[in-house]
């Protein structure tokens, strides 16, 4: 009875923790939202401003409850709730910032340790701005088909991102996640892990990852998010650099799509319900 | 003038008009014809209107789109916070090149794609509006539940709901301390509006830990609460599942929604033909 | 046949040194309505939890001893088993509600265990909380009310035999107490459903409850009817629990030999009516709170009129042309049913609200012309959740924070002064949130008179607090009389009325429809019941016995007694000798709390 009781608590604390990363993060999301992105020159502070909740409860709690909760969280409050659903490119950013968040709550042992946390903070953000970023360049290469023969193009696209991704992580890295994680972390440690029943974390209890498997899994959802992010930008650059398609073409493609789209899913209603019947 | 005019657009933007507004897009609005019909029809609906723009390329064609899910968006009675959202977003990705080009006297072969764009970017948002916003929590939830989406999303999405309320007034609570107790400096200057801007950033970063603390303190009770209700026996029982989508019924109004859109889309479809025609 | 029986129950939380239960020996008959007794941390609600099985297979500790629920080994059979049997409604409801639509959370648990009647179950539970109407509406328009009714609908579409409620009153208003009491009276009574409710308000458990057990330190020291426990005035004041001020006042007539010493303590007004029976009584004119306003007004509401965005149709109106004048140096209390306005009223005078025409005026300047700053150097407010009120990690730094913000010379000894006048010095530095629920509530006192406000508003200082930490904090809020120029209290508690205000101000469906002297609010029969207050259960006695008076406190009552008051004053003549009568204590404590 102990034993199933143990994982009992330990299920119970997941739930928790993933309730909480949902609603905090979610509301943040919702609220950062609703703030217009802002644009001083060429600069543009596409920052996931309030990436630093999910981070410091990663590195408190239980970290993929965490990083699945953020990432729900967002989705939930500021993609369906706001209608602002972006189809199948959200999926990129749900899985990026699951990883970021979640190889950050992993690295440290020790909340107490400053440093570690400085350093973890700012390597999950590098890490999910890098990983954005080349999820970018490679949309950009996989819908220019001549990418390399176009001049100048892949200077510049590796350039213009490279841009973004270091002018972010010097911005937003810094001020939004580097010293709110810094402030809270000290300030949460001790206090918020027993309002839901839990110890602190300390080098001995804390969370150990199988090094290989993550880091195995990690790359395969980062090509998951990059072929997502791709598949989402296709129908804009098809249509974009293949302008001279006839009207009649065009129709037929649709046609298509539009057959391809209720084959699916009548297969799937299909599927389901036989699901559903034999359960 | 200028100042007059942000402080009191600043106003109009308080977190409770904020509140108000997402509680109006997702609770005010169940009674639409949208919300009557069946999730499952509405995301594969969806499934349509939010991709076919994309591979569509000729003016009226997209105009005839957009115009159809402007449509929809208006019978789906979204709060105007989100229509103001989705214009903002509609301008910054695309919108604003729009208007510099018909600014700096663009011709037709230079407007003509970015229109196309815009007209692209803005059906498949408002598809998404329709469909997302004009639903009912609870309804969505059941149709992704059905087309085989994690119970724990659909948890998620109803829970979100019954919690936003609450979160939203914490918030609203701790800004307000910050806002009473403390003094925010002066924004005349250049430097003044900067050092501003730093301490509005600065208390929303601070207002977070009040706001964990508190969040976990509720959330232990909420939990319980899930376990006594039984929350985790349903997600490991086929049963509950199947009873809880034996509610939903694809009905007349359904056959019909599916009907227009499908003959409107057709009608799109051989729009450039019919035009050609004429 | 006992339907729960708890034999040498002892249960330890991990890493805790001493057990919280300690060889807890417990039955419980079939259809009984049982009151859990006992100071905080005593393990009532940890009982309560053991026997829904949430300790211990939801919340890990060391378990013993045997804990039987209607035939099933409960520490053993699965929750969710033993979930049809138990229901259980939190002190913090809120947080239990986890569905968007009414007729959703109370079918919800139904549904989890696949019940395919689950949407009838969820109404039917509704019917017998009278929520039936609101089925399709969301959690979030409900009241408080409501919202608690519905944690019990939710608890009830099980069909279990027991129910627990874990405070039910602490967050209500008393109006609403009441309702939520006569819908348990009614499950138990018709329904034969047997209900445990862990509650210290006396006056509660004397009407409705049938036995009262009493915990301390994690044991049980006895069970016994209700009426009868209540007359354990020593036993129950140990444990923090306030005794019905009816039983102190006739322990007190008996020891000083008026009353005779065979009569039982009376517990309530009825039995108060038969117990003072001929003994002479005569209503003595009410100590007039002295007042020390003066014509300056502080608040002026002009015409003022609010309405609130409603999220479905037309905007709602809380105040129509309200005209009201508050001056300054008058200490006010605002009462009122939930919903009257009275929490509008607060907001409108920090500014927090503007109105949507009329003007609210502070000492004469608008506050639409005030920025927030300059307001909270004018006024102060102290939310009812003290939670809110604690934005930084330390409660010495949120004293200080406002200060600082202001650079105000000498705040670290202001602030110093704070912590020792508030009795905060173990506390200081410690995060206001993590303390109990009488010292948080100090600790937001303290924050909200740090700039030395000329106006102090307090939105219900004394809710969600057990009654020892409000008898407290009653204190401290008197305390205020002398350091605070102009103090308005919006409250249900009406013991804090009497000894704090000198005006009060009724308000109904944000119309002010009663204004005076709490003598004069109190004895308009129209006022009270339209507005739903309750006065003091002593005031209530004395007015059973003459209705022509008017007590506040039990020494006032005590004085109405012709035998009690020639005694008091020949004891006030020779006064060290006669000492030895005078029960030490609760009195002279209140009494000191009352001319403070």
């Amino acid at each position: 009875m102990s034993v199933t009781s143990a994982e009992q608590t330990a299920q119970s604390h997941k739930l928790m923790v993933f309730v909480l990363s949902m609603s905090l993060y979610g509301l943040a999301t919702l609220v950062s939202e609703l703030i217009p992105s802002v644009q001083v020159g060429i600069v543009e502070f596409s920052v996931e401003f309030f990436l630093f909740i999910p981070l410091t409860l990663a590195m408190l709690f239980d970290p993929l409850s965490v990083a699945l909760g953020a990432a729900t969280g967002e989705l939930v409050f500021s993609e369906i709730m706001l209608g602002q659903f972006g189809g199948i490119g959200e999926v990129e950013k749900f899985l990026t910032v699951s990883i970021a968040v979640y190889l950050a709550g992993t690295v440290v042992h020790d909340p107490r340790n400053l440093k570690l946390v400085g350093v973890a903070a700012f390597g999950a953000t590098a890490l999910q701005l890098a990983m954005s970023a080349g999820v970018d360049i490679l949309k950009v290469v996989f819908a220019v088909e001549e990418f390399e023969a176009v001049p100048g193009l892949p200077e510049s696209v590796f350039f213009t991102e490279g841009f973004a991704a270091v002018n972010d992580l010097l911005f937003s890295g810094i001020l939004f996640c580097l010293l709110p994680t810094l402030f809270l972390v000290p300030r949460l440690y001790g206090k918020i892990e027993p309002l839901l029943g839990m110890k602190p974390r300390t080098p001995e209890n804390a969370p150990r990852p199988v090094v290989g498997r993550l880091a195995a899994a990690s790359v395969a959802l980062f090509v998951v998010a990059a072929g997502a992010a791709c598949l989402s930008e296709a129908g804009m650059s098809i249509v974009e650099w293949e302008a001279d398609w006839a009207g009649d073409m065009q129709a037929i493609f649709v046609g298509l799509l539009v057959a391809v789209v209720i084959a699916l899913v009548a297969c799937y209603c299909l599927f389901r319900s036989a699901k559903l019947s034999r359960a | 003038m200028l100042e007059k005019l942000s402080e009191n657009v600043m106003d109009k933007v308080s977190i409770d008009y904020v509140r108000n507004q997402v509680l109006k897009n997702a609770y005010g609005n169940d009674d639409t014809p949208i919300a009557a019909l069946d999730p499952r029809v509405l995301i594969v609906w969806y499934l349509f209107f939010g991709i076919a723009p994309w591979f569509m390329g000729s003016v009226p064609m997209l105009l005839a789109m957009f115009l159809f899910t402007a449509v929809t968006t208006r019978l789906a009675r979204v709060a105007p916070l989100v229509l103001v959202i989705f214009a903002v977003g509609v301008f910054a990705q695309t919108g604003y090149m729009f208007v510099a080009a018909l600014v700096f006297g663009g011709n037709a072969d230079t407007l003509t794609p970015l229109l196309v764009l815009t007209l692209k970017v803005a059906s498949c948002s408002l598809a998404s509006i329709t469909v997302f916003s004009g639903l009912d929590p609870d309804r969505l939830s059941s149709g992704l539940l059905w087309f085989g989406f994690p119970e724990r999303l659909s948890f998620s999405i109803s829970f979100a709901y019954r919690i936003l309320p609450i979160m939203m007034e914490e918030l609203q609570n701790i800004l307000l301390s910050f806002r009473l107790r403390g003094r925010a400096p002066a924004h005349d200057t250049l430097l003044g509006k900067l050092r501003w801007l730093v301490y509005q950033v600065k208390t929303i970063v601070q207002s977070f830990y009040p706001l964990m603390l508190n969040m976990a303190k509720r959330s232990r009770t909420t939990v319980e609460a899930l376990e006594l209700k039984g929350y985790r026996y349903a997600s490991a029982n086929p049963d509950v599942l199947k009873i809880r989508l034996s509610s939903l019924a694809v009905g007349s109004n359904d056959a019909v929604f599916i009907a227009a859109s499908a003959a409107y889309a057709l009608f799109c479809l051989a729009l450039p033909a019919l035009l050609e025609v004429l | 046949m006992p339907i729960i029986s708890i034999h040498d129950l002892t249960f330890t939380y991990p890493g805790a040194e001493k057990p919280t239960l300690r060889n807890v020996d417990l039955e419980v008959a079939e259809g009984d309505f049982l009151a859990v007794m006992g100071a905080n941390g005593c393990g009532k609600s940890t009982l309560c939890k053991a026997i829904n099985g949430l300790i211990p297979q939801f919340i890990a500790g060391d378990l013993s001893g045997s804990l039987v629920v209607d035939g099933l080994d409960a520490p053993t059979v699965s929750i969710g088993e033993l979930a049809r049997h138990v229901g259980y409604v939190y002190q913090d409801f809120e947080n239990q509600l986890v569905r968007p639509t009414v007729l959703d959370e109370a079918s919800f648990a139904c549904l989890n265990y696949a019940q395919p009647d689950y949407v009838e179950r969820g109404m039917r539970a509704l019917e017998l909380c009278g929520l039936s109407e609101r089925a399709r509406d969301y959690v979030w328009s409900l009241s408080g009310g409501q919202k608690h009714l519905l944690a019990l609908a939710g608890a009830l579409a099980l069909e279990p035999k027991v129910i627990i409620l874990d405070e039910p009153v602490a967050q209500l208003d008393p109006l609403h107490a009441h309702q939520t009491y006569e819908v348990l009276r009614d499950l138990n009574e018709r329904f034969g459903k047997t209900v445990i409710v862990i509650e210290h308000h006396t006056d509660f458990i004397a009407e409705f409850c049938r036995h009262a057990v009493l915990m301390n330190g994690g044991a049980v020291s006895w069970v016994m009817p209700a009426r009868d426990a209540l007359r354990q005035l020593d036993d129950l004041r140990a444990s923090d629990i306030y005794p019905p001020q009816i039983a102190q006042a006739a322990q007190e007539l008996k020891d000083t030999g008026i009353l005779d010493a065979a009569v039982p303590l009376p517990t309530t007004v009825d039995e108060g009516v038969g117990a003072f029976a001929g003994i002479p009584f005569h209503a003595a004119g009410a100590p007039g709170v002295s007042a020390s306003s003066s014509d300056e007004p502080a608040v002026a509401f002009k015409q003022v009129c609010v309405a609130y965005r409603s999220v479905k149709g037309d905007p709602v109106t809380v105040f129509d042309q309200l005209d009201l004048t508050i001056h300054a140096g008058e200490k006010v209390a605002l009462v009122g049913s939930n919903g009257a306005g009275k929490t509008t009223l607060m907001k409108l005078m920090c500014g927090l609200v503007k109105p949507t025409s009329g003007t609210v005026a502070l000492a004469g300047a608008s506050t639409r012309e005030l920025a927030p700053e300059e307001l909270s150097d004018r006024v102060s407010l102290v939310y009812q959740n003290p939670e809110q009120m604690f934005i930084k990690d330390t409660v010495r730094a949120d004293i200080e924070f406002a200060m600082r913000a202001r650079g105000v010379d000498g705040r670290r000894d202001r602030a110093q002064a704070l912590i020792d006048r508030f009795r905060l010095h173990d506390l200081a530095d410690r995060d206001g949130r993590l303390m109990s629920g009488g010292q948080m509530r100090r600790a937001s006192l303290a924050i909200g008179i740090a700039l030395d406000p000329p106006i102090l508003l307090l939105d219900e200082p004394t809710a969600n607090l057990d009654i020892a930490t409000r008898r407290e904090i009653v204190r401290t809020v008197a305390d205020l009389r002398g350091i605070t120029d102009t103090v308005i209290i919006a409250t249900h508690d009406m013991q804090l009325v009497c000894q704090f205000a000198d005006r009060v101000i009724v308000l109904d469906h944000g119309r002010v429809i009663g204004d005076g002297t709490p003598d004069e609010v109190f004895q308009d029969r129209r006022v009270v019941e339209a507005s739903g207050i309750r006065p003091p259960e002593i005031f209530r006695m004395a007015h059973a016995l003459d209705p022509g008076a008017v007590c506040y406190d039990i020494e006032d009552f005590l004085m109405c007694f012709d035998g009690y008051r020639a005694l008091a004053l020949a004891a006030a003549e020779d006064a060290p000798a006669g000492d030895g009568e005078q029960e030490p204590g609760c009195l002279d404590e209140r009494r000191l709390a009352f001319h403070a």
